[in-house]
């Protein structure tokens, strides 16, 4: 269980909020606090006020993956391959020939080994999605947290990463879209609004909430 | 009669190709392909911003283009949110009371969350009038209420606008739908015919179709019209 109690940060005030395992859907508009939510949960922003714990460690304690909108700023190395063992070099832990195989098995997974000898520079957007992806998953995180990762992803990619995603082993996923297509395939949904959360709980519970607004899925609409 | 005709227009990448034949009449046209087919591509090669490796790009009767890039960090040109609008030609109070960005004139435009920028980018872009607007993934980084703001905005443009995007939910009325598709440029015709040869088609409004309901057109209006028939 992910536990926040107390929160505040910035304009984002959360009293208290549980989250179970599965696939988590964070959605909203623009400035409702999504990202500094995400953050909070990766650990990249530390709490002033307030807990956050996943399975009773800290954010900082656990195994995070994360990917952000524009790939390109989380990216750190040029060659594909060294992007995606960086997360494994970093730890210290682990031999070279383990590494390879952890970078060769990740990026089997997810079919772009075609990409692993190019230069991020050359790939399109969506590759980029792709890689920083891989970097996030290679290490097997506990919790995958992704942030409009899908903003720049086709359709057709955007399934394939889902599959990805799903099939990551992450005990828990935390995902902020804005396609609510995607955002009802979800376990649990949280709407924020002008730094709190306003509704959460299954999609079934929150999606009637959002009726008559850009947030209620069109898919939805058509039986 | 404003026009851009391509005729074979042929780009040429390390090992890819493409080329693209057809012609763009005054309206809203959208591009949808899957990431890397070329859309970005199309769009420097319709702005004159890439070299065409062979064929042709007629423009007739327009004096005016404008490229959106998707990210809009590109095309930043101002210190500040001020200087960034007066780049544009744009009315920096009214945009910036506009956007939400009222009081920061002396923001740098660098430091704005993507979502504020792209809003800035587009409004900037927006206050202008152009013969021929190319839009590259003009939703990437809004929330829904906004892309659904930039629909009812990209629908009153002049001249011939042009879509590159692979949203597939909230999308505005178009006049006519084109798609890339293994290297090439497809045009699939006005909706609603142009369902049956498109294959990046919108999940909403295939499965609408499958019903025998067919969308007008492809906007959230439209959709849930057709939907309601559903229930009518």
């Amino acid at each position: 269980m992910i536990a926040i109690d107390a929160l505040r940060c910035r304009n984002l005030v959360i009293d208290t909020l549980t989250i179970g395992p599965g696939i988590t859907s964070v959605i909203g508009p623009n400035g409702s606090g999504k990202t500094t939510f995400l953050r909070i949960c990766a650990g990249i922003e530390l709490l002033h006020h307030g807990t956050v714990s996943i399975d009773g460690a800290s954010p900082r304690t656990t195994e995070i993956g994360w990917v952000n909108e524009f790939p390109d700023r989380n990216i750190l190395f040029a060659r594909v391959n060294d992007e995606i063992a960086s997360p494994l070099r970093f730890r210290c832990d682990t031999t070279c020939d383990a590494i390879d195989a952890g970078v060769k098995a990740c990026a089997e997974s997810m079919h772009i080994t075609h990409l692993l000898s190019r230069e991020v520079r050359e790939l399109s957007g969506g590759e980029k999605v792709l890689v920083s992806l891989a970097a996030a998953l290679v290490h097997h995180p506990k919790v995958l947290i992704l942030d409009e990762y899908d903003s720049h992803l086709d359709a057709l990619l955007a399934e394939k990463v889902d599959q990805v995603i799903r099939a990551s082993g992450a005990r828990y996923v935390i995902r902020c879209t804005q396609h609510m297509n995607t955002a009802v395939e979800s376990n649990h949904l949280l709407f924020f609004d002008s730094g709190r959360v306003t509704h959460a709980g299954t999609p079934e519970h929150v999606v009637p909430f959002l009726k008559g607004t850009a947030f209620y899925p069109v898919l939805w609409e058509c039986g | 009669m404003m026009r851009i005709s391509l005729d074979r227009a042929c780009a040429v990448r390390d090992h890819w190709s493409m080329t693209a034949s057809g012609t763009f009449d005054e309206g809203v046209h959208l591009v949808s392909g899957i990431t890397g087919s070329g859309k970005s591509t199309l769009a420097l090669m319709m702005a004159g911003l890439f070299p065409l490796s062979g064929g042709s790009i007629v423009k007739k009767e327009m004096s005016s283009c404008m490229l959106s890039l998707q990210f809009p960090e590109l095309q930043v040109t101002g210190r500040t949110l001020e200087e960034e609008c007066t780049s544009w030609g744009a009315p920096a109070g009214e945009i910036l009371e506009a956007t939400g960005l009222a009081g920061r004139t002396n923001t740098s435009p660098l430091s704005l969350s993507r979502g504020e920028l792209k809003r800035l980018h587009l409004a900037c872009v927006f206050s202008q009038d152009y013969d021929l607007l190319l839009l590259d993934e003009p939703f990437s980084s809004l929330d829904c209420g906004e892309k659904s703001n930039i629909c009812t905005t990209i629908e009153q443009t002049s001249g011939i606008t042009v879509i590159f995007t692979h949203e597939q939910e909230i999308l505005p009325r178009v006049s006519r739908i084109w798609e890339i598709d293994d290297g090439k440029l497809i045009g699939c015709g006005k909706p609603p015919d142009a369902y049956e040869r498109w294959h990046h088609i919108p999940a909403s409004i295939k499965r609408l179709a499958a019903l025998g309901l067919l969308p007008e057109n492809i906007s959230i209006r439209d959709i849930r019209e057709a939907a309601c028939r559903i229930r009518g």
